[in-house]
């Protein structure tokens, strides 16, 4: 956990940047605002391309900023 | 980073400090109720309290989902944890909310297979990375964490990956609100709405507040500068006489919110009849299970658990503190037997519970100047 705040009831989202994306299965690897990356699926805010930064709740992006 | 960086701007916090305090009647007492775990983490980490007159009292809502499940649900997790060959995957805060005879990190200590998770889909992973053990994640969250396991859960199914299953406790924002409304312990004025619940459900669902209730409603965001802008715009609609719902996060929150997670949440999930929530008791629809299209991912169906209902500890006043009744400070623990190492209650466990947030930013009761 960060100095952020809790992610880990995930009641808190963070902007994340996207660095790869599979748009066939609607997973990408997004970096936060801590430089940590993980999978995301942004199956429910397509379509995105690399560069976008978006919400992420537990894994999933639910906003495009 | 953008969206963030220029949300914690000191200079501008200190103008909009003068503008909220240009918009208090003298005299008038002002009870606005934050509604998200998230909000009371930012008001405390960032000091927004003490920016504000005395006679604006943030009260903390019921919006932190650790927080709000109840000792019950816990001891059941735990029943599932030390069946043979199972993993238990949970998100961490869960890791340490004590049941009835003690944690889910106790119940690893003992032996258990549980495992922490940042998401659903590691959840999933660890199934697939393990087809002949049982893999059961927890689910906690209100409508921002449901859409997470709803599409976890549909990708399980395509896949057929009959080693997952899902212990439901999501839970939904607008029948506590209500509840909350109709209590008689307490009189509010106005909300800050949750940012990121609303993403999902948008800000519609909130008219039902100033309808039916008379209160103003801000939907707002998490940085320092969002929270006294959604209180300067409370704050304006009481003077002006208004009440509705504005929303204060445009950048993020659509007011229908995202249409294509409300259709997952809905295929995915159906409302139970009724959930106990922690302080607040059993609420009429106010919970989500699998609907009977995802049943055989239901692990309370897979598994069978004891199902009893669990009174809190005597000394802890976590009740009190969901439903905005008490401040932290006012529990007889809070400090001493209950800390984040050693929690007694949900609200020290979660960092966006309450007591935690009170605790680790050293808020307790101070004099401020009255208006």
């Amino acid at each position: 956990m960060s100095s952020c705040g809790c992610i880990t009831c995930s009641d808190e989202g963070r902007p994340a940047r996207i660095h790869e994306l599979d748009a066939a299965t609607g997973l990408a690897l997004c970096e936060d605002e801590d430089g940590r990356c993980e999978e995301t699926d942004v199956s429910l805010v397509a379509p995105v391309a690399v560069g976008d930064t978006v919400l992420v709740h537990a894994g999933v992006a639910l906003v495009r900023l | 980073m953008r969206f963030v960086d220029e949300f914690r701007d000191a200079e501008l916090g200190r103008v909009l400090a003068g503008e909220i305090l240009a918009a208090v009647e003298p005299g008038r007492h002002y009870k606005v109720m934050e509604v998200c775990g998230g909000h009371t983490h930012s008001i405390y980490k960032y000091g927004v309290d003490d920016l504000l007159p005395a006679n604006v009292e943030l009260v903390h809502g019921p919006g932190c989902p650790v927080c709000v499940i109840p000792m019950g649900r816990v001891d059941d997790g735990i029943a599932i944890a030390h069946q043979p060959g199972v993993i238990f995957t949970c998100f961490g805060d869960m890791l340490r909310v004590p049941g009835s005879d003690g944690s889910l990190l106790e119940a690893k200590a003992q032996g258990a297979d549980v495992r922490m998770v940042y998401s659903p889909l590691d959840a999933l992973r660890i199934a697939r990375q393990n087809p002949h053990r049982e893999v059961v994640f927890f689910a906690i969250g209100f409508e921002t964490t449901a859409p997470s396991t709803a599409l976890t859960l549909k990708r399980a199914k395509a896949e057929r990956v009959p080693n997952y299953s899902v212990m439901c406790n999501h839970v939904t924002i607008v029948p506590p609100l209500r509840a909350l409304l109709e209590s008689p312990d307490l009189r509010l004025d106005g909300f800050i709405g949750p940012g990121h619940v609303s993403t999902v459900v948008g800000a519609r669902p909130f008219e039902f507040i100033p309808a039916d209730y008379g209160k103003p409603v801000v939907v707002s965001g998490f940085e320092p500068l969002d929270i006294l802008q959604s209180i300067h715009m409370i704050l304006r609609q009481l003077a002006e006489g208004r009440c509705e719902v504005e929303n204060q996060y445009r950048r993020v929150v659509p007011y229908d919110g995202n249409v294509a997670a409300l259709r997952v949440l809905a295929e995915v999930f159906e409302l139970r009849p009724h959930f106990e929530w922690r302080g607040l008791g059993f609420i009429s629809q106010s919970a989500l299970k699998l609907s009977d299209a995802y049943a055989d991912f239901d692990a309370e169906l897979r598994y069978s658990v004891p199902g009893v209902r669990v009174a809190d500890p005597k000394a802890c006043q976590c009740g009190e503190v969901l439903k905005g009744v008490i401040k932290p400070w006012e529990c007889k623990v809070f400090g001493t037997a209950c800390t984040p190492e050693r929690p007694i209650g949900t609200c020290m466990v979660s960092p966006e519970g309450a007591c935690a947030a009170y605790y680790n930013y050293g808020r307790f009761a101070r004099e401020r100047e009255v208006v």
